[in-house]
């Protein structure tokens, strides 16, 4: 292969050995997988994965995305490899998206070696923020959905308890390992079952406002966005898995939110 | 514009922004965004619902409001995303959040579902279809907003 530099100094590298080509593809394929599994677009997967090839010094690497898969070819000099690798979604982590994203492009430009390179893609950890945290901010972020929405301070109270109660029984599930469909209906459930007591007791001037916000932690708006970009930019088949599954998540919530209406037998919705 | 109208609006508006931030800031800690990056998050949040509230207030249609205020938050991403040296979607996706129009979806489907019980009837119907085309819009709107860098600037060479 010729060298991709027009620049003659640069001596012709020697051929890389089998094992190297080896090596070289699972590192990219362990970039690409781990950008995928926590929930970056299917565009700059591909690209960092390339990018990613080229600078471990083969002559090509072709990638293509699927909805729980990534495949990666690569072209060391007469020599070709294929290398697919499962997806098993870990939940969406920017954390773990920066970390690789920042090694893969210092790497490229040459800030640090490969074996740099190689721990930090090897050893990331992902980062998550305290339950008791995000609990707490997603029951401000639901009581500010409320206020947004016109209701009164008795409103948001409701929909800051909702909606805290609601993530809890989300990382309860979450933590049994349970499908993130059940976590939904359930947390949908609880979250309208506390502010149907609004509803039923007639407390506040706006009970329905914040029944309706209290389940806004649920709306899967991260897969939903990511779906249509990647769609955008010409990746339909993991566009379209990703609104699925989102589609899904927000059926599982409407079912919650229905069966907790019919529990208590007061409608919130639609009225 | 006299003063008199300018003050009650400049209030709205910052309320209006403050309500936001805590959403974008909420939904980044769901996603895990760095703590370092998460006051962009809230930042941005703010700026992309208080645009859309001041064009809305102007008479804009909320799919356009949308858009302007996704396409300016994913510009000003670009410019972080190069000090940051990370992909603009790891913080202007949260900064979206609270623009995502989450009660018509759920309305929707609640509608529809209604529909199938009940049977027939043409304002539960209207309502689905409503809320089920806003909802439509808007997310389209948001996710061509933030393509919006690479629609137009980046078209053959990467953000970072």
């Amino acid at each position: 292969m010729s060298e991709k530099t027009p620049e003659s100094n640069i001596p012709p590298r020697a051929p890389l050995t089998l094992q190297e080509h080896r090596a070289a593809t699972d590192l990219c394929l362990q970039t690409g997988i781990l950008l995928m599994q926590h929930g970056v677009e299917s565009a700059f997967v591909e690209s960092i994965t390339r990018r990613t090839g080229f600078a471990l010094e083969l002559d090509r690497v072709d990638v293509a995305i699927m909805a729980n898969a990534i495949t990666v070819t690569s072209y060391a000099g007469p020599h070709s490899m294929t290398r697919v690798r499962r997806n098993e979604d870990r939940g969406i982590n920017m954390h773990v998206a920066m970390e690789v994203q920042r090694a893969a492009l210092a790497f490229e430009s040459g800030e640090i070696d490969r074996a740099e390179f190689e721990k930090c893609v090897r050893s990331v950890k992902a980062f998550r923020y305290p339950r008791w945290l995000v609990v707490l901010a997603i029951g401000l972020s639901c009581a500010c959905f409320a206020r947004l929405a016109g209701a009164d301070w008795t409103g948001c109270v409701f929909a800051f308890a909702a909606s805290a109660a609601a993530m809890v029984a989300r990382q309860v599930f979450a933590h049994f390992h349970f499908n993130p469909i059940v976590g939904f209906f359930a947390a949908a459930f609880v979250a309208t079952s506390i502010c149907a007591q609004a509803l039923l007791q007639s407390i506040g001037t706006t009970p329905r406002l914040a029944m309706a916000a209290s389940v806004l932690l649920l709306v899967p708006g991260f897969p939903l966005i990511n779906g249509v970009s990647d769609m955008v930019k010409g990746y339909v088949n993991t566009g379209i898995s990703r609104i699925a599954l989102a589609m899904l998540m927000a059926l599982a919530t409407c079912a919650g939110i229905v069966l907790a209406m019919s529990a208590w037998g007061t409608w919130g919705w639609l009225s | 514009m006299s003063n008199v109208e300018i003050l009650p609006l400049l209030l709205d508006l910052l309320q209006d922004m403050a309500l936001a931030a805590v959403p974008a800031a909420g939904f980044a800690m769901v996603f895990n965004v760095p703590v370092r990056v998460l006051k962009y998050c809230a930042l941005f949040g703010a700026l992309a619902h208080g645009m859309r509230f001041l064009m809305m207030r102007a008479g804009m249609p909320i799919e356009w409001g949308t858009l302007i205020a996704a396409t300016a938050v994913s510009f000003a991403g670009v410019w972080l995303a190069r000090r940051l040296r990370a992909h603009p979607k790891a913080f202007t996706v949260a900064a979206m959040i609270p623009m995502i129009p989450g009660v018509s979806f759920f309305t929707t489907i609640i509608a529809l579902h209604q529909l199938g019980t009940r049977g027939f009837d043409a304002e539960l119907f209207s309502v689905a279809l409503t809320n089920g085309l806003r909802t439509f819009f808007i997310i389209g709107a948001i996710a061509i907003g933030l393509a919006m860098p690479g629609l137009l600037l980046y078209r053959r060479r990467p953000v970072v």
